[in-house]
């Protein structure tokens, strides 16, 4: 793949998404299908990201840069923040409108939409092909007690990595 | 966490206090300098992203500098959480915007992304370098788990401070819930999903804007 088709995926990715969580679907179906970056790479990516300081959608760089190196890590960067950016012209315009009852419903739409994906991928990233009687009970019950503490939100993300790594050494060998 | 609890608890008294200075003193426009140091210890510091880096960016423009007011964070809070993208970049360029103009848009969102970013690229170069060791692959059958967990745990977390109040809760999540199967069963297209997102949003699910609080970002 070229970088300028790289470049465009994470693009495509980021303004299709409302969050940065959002956009895995999205990049989890254009980079695995692709075979730039494999299911496990994903995983990665986003435990790097949840380690690494600044906002959570960062974990497209290290994507990225599995992808394609530094430059793929750049791409994404850049690709990441035009969505955003263009949300500072388009709110410099029409502010009010986008804070009206009929925005919110888009907004609502989409963003149900999305999360209802990354659940859907978050349990495919964990059981490919929907096999969830072959993970090992213990990274199933992992996952459910790094989601229950992600939704109360009183746990630092770090603490739930270096966690789940922890566990994963005594247990995983 | 004590620190986050006092903040919470002191929170109203600050907000009302600093939207009152504002009113009778507005705050002096940011040099580059300033504006560039603050967003910089928000990308360096807010360790885990999300409510990490939310509460960073309000600490840091509304509290310390007081650039903005309390009131003028959460109305960019609310319209970042309708940007494309990430959400906190979006709000940074807004904060950039009221606070010194174009300058400020270009500025705050480099010194937001470029050091974090950096960090990240660091961090997976390393990576990169020891993911072959037995020690670390046995790392990652356990922290591979925990952050898919908390991937889907976040995306629970947008659905709930998504939906609507009363009876209307139950079309919403019941929506969520058809994407989620929809996703997992039939292997649904994001592209198709988002689009179908917006008709659905537009025709069924209008009503209360977003909520601007006790929400972990992203």
């Amino acid at each position: 793949m070229e970088q300028f088709e790289l470049f465009l995926v994470f693009l495509r990715a980021a303004a299709l998404s409302v969050g940065g969580m959002a956009a895995l679907p999205q990049l989890r179906q254009d980079l695995v299908s692709t075979g730039l970056v494999t299911e496990r790479q994903i995983l990665e990516a986003l435990a790097i990201g949840k380690l690494t300081p600044g906002p959570t959608g960062l974990y497209v760089v290290s994507l990225g840069y599995f992808a394609a190196g530094a430059a793929g890590a750049v791409l994404a960067l850049i690709a990441a923040a035009i969505p955003p950016l263009s949300m500072v012209a388009v709110a410099g315009i029409v502010r009010r409108q986008l804070l009206s009852p009929g925005a919110a419903g888009v907004v609502r739409g989409v963003v149900l939409s999305t999360s209802g994906l990354v659940v859907a991928t978050s349990l495919t990233l964990l059981a490919p092909d929907r096999a969830i009687l072959d993970v090992p009970p213990w990274q199933l019950i992992l996952a459910l007690a790094a989601a229950a503490l992600a939704i109360n939100g009183r746990t630092h993300p770090g603490v739930l990595i270096v966690g789940g790594a922890v566990v994963g050494v005594v247990l995983g060998r | 966490m004590f620190a986050r609890s006092r903040y919470r608890a002191l929170g109203p008294i600050i907000a009302a206090q600093t939207d009152v200075a504002h009113e009778v003193n507005p705050p002096a426009r940011p040099s580059v300098f300033d504006l560039a140091r603050a967003w910089i210890v928000v990308s360096t510091q807010s360790v885990g992203g999300g409510a990490s880096t939310l509460f960073l960016m309000r600490r840091q423009m509304v509290e310390r500098h007081g650039w903005l007011t309390h009131r003028q964070f959460l109305e960019d809070y609310a319209l970042s959480k309708m940007s494309l993208g990430i959400n906190l970049v979006a709000l940074a360029g807004l904060i950039g915007s009221r606070v010194a103009g174009r300058g400020g848009i270009a500025v705050s969102l480099i010194a937001l992304l470029v050091p974090a970013a950096a960090i990240t690229l660091a961090l997976t170069i390393g990576y990169t370098l020891v993911r072959d060791n037995t020690l670390v692959r046995a790392a990652l059958t356990g922290a591979g788990p925990a952050a898919a967990g908390m991937t889907a745990g976040i995306a629970l977390t947008f659905t709930r401070q998504t939906v609507r109040r009363g009876w209307r809760r139950t079309i919403d999540y019941g929506y969520a819930a058809a994407v989620f199967g929809a996703g997992l069963f039939l292997g649904a297209s994001p592209l198709i999903v988002i689009v179908a997102g917006v008709l659905v949003g537009a025709a069924f699910l209008r009503g209360e804007t977003t909520r601007a609080s006790g929400d972990p970002g992203t």
